[in-house]
């Protein structure tokens, strides 16, 4: 498993990297939050204090700036190898602070399997985990002896996913999972499983040949293939999609929620004193909730890269 | 009607963003009332009719976020 993962960080570091280079670091507009006790209340929930804009017409402006200084990527620093930047950006440090928490809680988990013991703690908890991937998940959908030998990628997936996903809910982290570079990776990951999975089992020809189903009537035929051959590609397209949104829009909702208290100050203070239990309490309750979609997310990715890995392992025809 | 194509951008936002949510909750409760139909019927099916509908409900979800997606890009940029 840890061979897989490390060759699944490989394979999304670069195009990570490389998509890093549109995203300059956004400045948000420059002077801090005024003496108001309520800026002091949003850091508390882990959000850096937002910036207040000089004039209400650019409120919105300001507003809409860190908002997306929030959810967007930051470049810390230059490292270019061959005319590609590949200088550390958040996203990228916390993606690989993802991997290597993976490796390190399976490292972790491994040792109570030492001398035939059995695990307690973390390792039956991941166990636990690992045993509903691999019976849930990959047996029922790629059937018994193909799914044991997709089981590390599905566990991979959806181990990397939760974990990045859940370290993007502690104060100044960033989710890397929700940068369309990451989840593209991801996605181009589990179109080479699939890909693979029917070449190795049928071999290049018959892969392709078996997406079209025998019997079928000669006037579908020349539908049918230009359809297929689409959704191999649409298929890990609404994958990397639907992850990216869900990751940032989450986000985007906490930080929009906070935002309200600034929003609100800048009409009157009272307002802005009054928003704050208002907007904390419904930001808490979105954070509570990201908890479960990070799961939730998790599960779906996996589950979807397993049944398409078994609709071509396994055609129904 | 104004317009100025930023605050035509502004406006279109938030229909989109209401439509968006009209089509995704409808969709989404008519799931959840066949689901819960379906554990009423047969509650020791109800594992099963849970997972099902998650997975349907995440689907579901996820084109809603497509369209969302392009809802925030207008009113951002």
């Amino acid at each position: 498993m840890n061979r897989v993962l490390l060759a699944l960080l490989a394979a999304l570091a670069l195009p990570l990297a490389a998509a890093a280079q549109e995203h300059a670091p956004r400045a948000t507009p420059a002077s801090p939050a005024e003496a108001h006790a309520q800026a002091a209340a949003s850091p508390a929930q882990g959000e850096p204090a937002p910036a207040h804009a000089e004039t209400p017409e650019e409120e919105e402006h300001g507003i809409a700036q860190v908002l997306m200084h929030h959810v967007v990527d930051a470049r810390y620093g230059h490292f270019f190898v061959a005319g590609v930047d590949l200088g550390p950006t958040k996203h990228l440090v916390f993606f690989g602070v993802a991997a290597l928490l993976v490796i390190g809680i399976v490292q972790i988990s491994l040792r109570g399997y030492r001398e035939g013991g059995v695990p307690s703690g973390l390792g039956s908890a991941v166990e636990a985990l690992v045993v509903f991937v691999r019976d849930e998940i990959a047996e029922k959908n790629i059937g018994h002896d193909d799914g044991r030998k997709f089981t590390p990628l599905l566990l991979s997936f959806f181990f990397f996913i939760l974990v990045a996903a859940l370290l993007g809910l502690l104060p100044f982290s960033a989710t890397s999972t929700g940068n369309i570079s990451v989840t593209l990776g991801l996605a181009f990951v589990s179109f080479l499983a699939q890909q693979y999975g029917g070449i190795s089992k049928f071999g290049m020809v018959h892969h392709f040949m078996g997406l079209v189903p025998p019997g079928l009537p000669p006037w579908l035929v020349p539908i049918m293939i230009p359809v297929e051959i689409l959704s191999m590609f649409t298929k890990p397209f609404a994958l990397m999609v639907r992850l990216f949104a869900n990751m940032l829009a989450g986000h985007m909702v906490i930080t929009t929620l906070l935002l309200l208290i600034p929003l609100m100050a800048a009409i009157s203070t009272a307002l802005g004193v009054f928003m704050i239990p208002i907007s904390l309490g419904l930001s808490l309750f979105i954070l509570f909730l990201e908890l479960l979609v990070a799961f939730i997310q998790a599960y779906i990715f996996t589950l979807l890269s397993a049944i398409f890995i078994g609709m071509y392992v396994h055609p129904a025809h | 009607m104004p317009t100025d194509p930023k605050a035509l951008a502004y406006f279109a936002a938030g229909i989109g963003a209401g439509l968006t949510i009209m089509g995704g909750a409808a969709g989404i409760g008519r799931l959840a009332a066949a689901a819960l139909e379906g554990i009423a019927r047969q509650p020791n099916a109800a594992g099963d009719i849970r997972g099902a509908m998650i997975v349907a409900a995440g689907l579901i979800e996820g084109v809603t976020f497509f369209a969302l997606i392009v809802t925030i890009l207008l009113a951002i940029k």
